[in-house]
């Protein structure tokens, strides 16, 4: 059941990329890709990532559809030719299809969906490696967040702990690069406005 | 019975045990068409993104394993997926609707200085200055 509902999510995320590619109407490629966002929303509470979940449907989708619209808004709509749809553009075509088939070439030496004996889902493995050398029990940084979470931050969501407590100072260059980008945009929209 | 007919339903498993990495690749390819084909400035930014969340669901993917939960611990509970690639792609994110709203500005500000956002047409009218 739950199976043939993520066929059903990655089939309509894969025809909605699609769609924007060849869509003339950029708005109508606006609308598409929030749709393609919501899409990709739905596949991350099935895989058990309801945090990211919720930031990929507000800010993805709405904040990200909100800056498209405000665009098209300020510019033109359309790309100027006629017809509903583009050609297909077959020297892209091409070029992607290489990088496609080169892609496809590593999928046999990656671990199955759900692999519970994938690396990234192992509570210790011999000789795991931290920052300071090899681990003195073995445990990996997945290991140790599930098993520290409670202690060292208090509070049973492992995502939260990591992203405030033990990768804060990750947290902290984002709010840098968001910073960084609202100064940006301010310099690039204001110049015009003081003339 | 040739060596083909044995390999190739082998090698078609392999592909559908993985089918979300193969999804990631597919949408990475669907990106970088949109990227090079397209060219809207602003349909170009639309497909930086597509390339970007694909990525996302590689990342995500590899966090999860059967039977999972999401990673709220709890006295004796488990499996939980791994929650350091959901934090990593919850700051790849906000890191990208930053880059996407900058990206924009500078598209309405070539819209403002050039009248169009057809890049063909921006080298025209930079060719006629």
């Amino acid at each position: 059941m739950t199976f043939a509902l993520e066929i059903a999510l990655v089939v309509f995320v894969v025809v909605s990329a699609v769609a924007v590619a060849f869509l003339r109407d950029v708005l109508g490629a606006i609308v598409v890709f929030a749709s393609f966002t919501l899409g990709l929303a739905m596949i991350w509470v099935i895989l058990q990532a309801p945090d990211v979940a919720l930031t990929e449907a507000a800010v993805g989708a709405g904040v990200m559809s909100v800056l498209f619209l405000l665009t098209v808004a300020r510019t033109t709509r359309t790309e100027g030719d006629e017809g509903y749809l583009r050609p297909v553009n077959f020297k892209a075509l091409a070029i992607v299809f290489v990088l496609f088939v080169i892609l496809l070439a590593t999928v046999p030496a990656l671990p199955e969906v759900g692999d519970p004996n994938a690396p990234a889902v192992q509570e210790t493995v011999d000789g795991a490696q931290t920052p300071y050398g090899v681990a003195d029990d073995n445990r990996t940084p997945y290991g140790y967040y599930i098993e520290q979470t409670p202690i060292d931050a208090g509070i049973r969501n492992a995502v939260a702990a990591v992203l405030v407590v033990y990768r804060g100072l990750d947290t902290f260059g984002e709010a840098v690069v968001v910073f960084s980008a609202i100064v940006g945009v301010l310099v690039v929209l204001r110049r015009e406005e003081a003339r | 019975m040739s060596a083909m007919e044995i390999v190739a339903p082998a090698l078609v498993d392999v592909f559908v045990a993985r089918y979300y990495h193969v999804t990631f690749m597919v949408l990475v390819a669907v990106g970088l068409y949109i990227l090079i084909d397209s060219k809207n400035l602003v349909k170009k930014v639309i497909g930086l993104n597509i390339f970007q969340m694909s990525v996302f669901l590689f990342f995500i993917t590899a966090a999860y394993q059967d039977g999972a939960g999401p990673a709220l611990i709890e006295e004796g509970g488990g499996p939980y997926a791994n929650p350091l690639p959901h934090v990593l792609i919850l700051t790849a994110i906000v890191v990208g609707v930053s880059l996407t709203s900058l990206a924009l500005a500078l598209v309405v500000r070539v819209y403002e200085e050039y009248g169009t956002v057809h890049e063909d047409r921006v080298e025209e009218v930079m060719a006629d200055e």
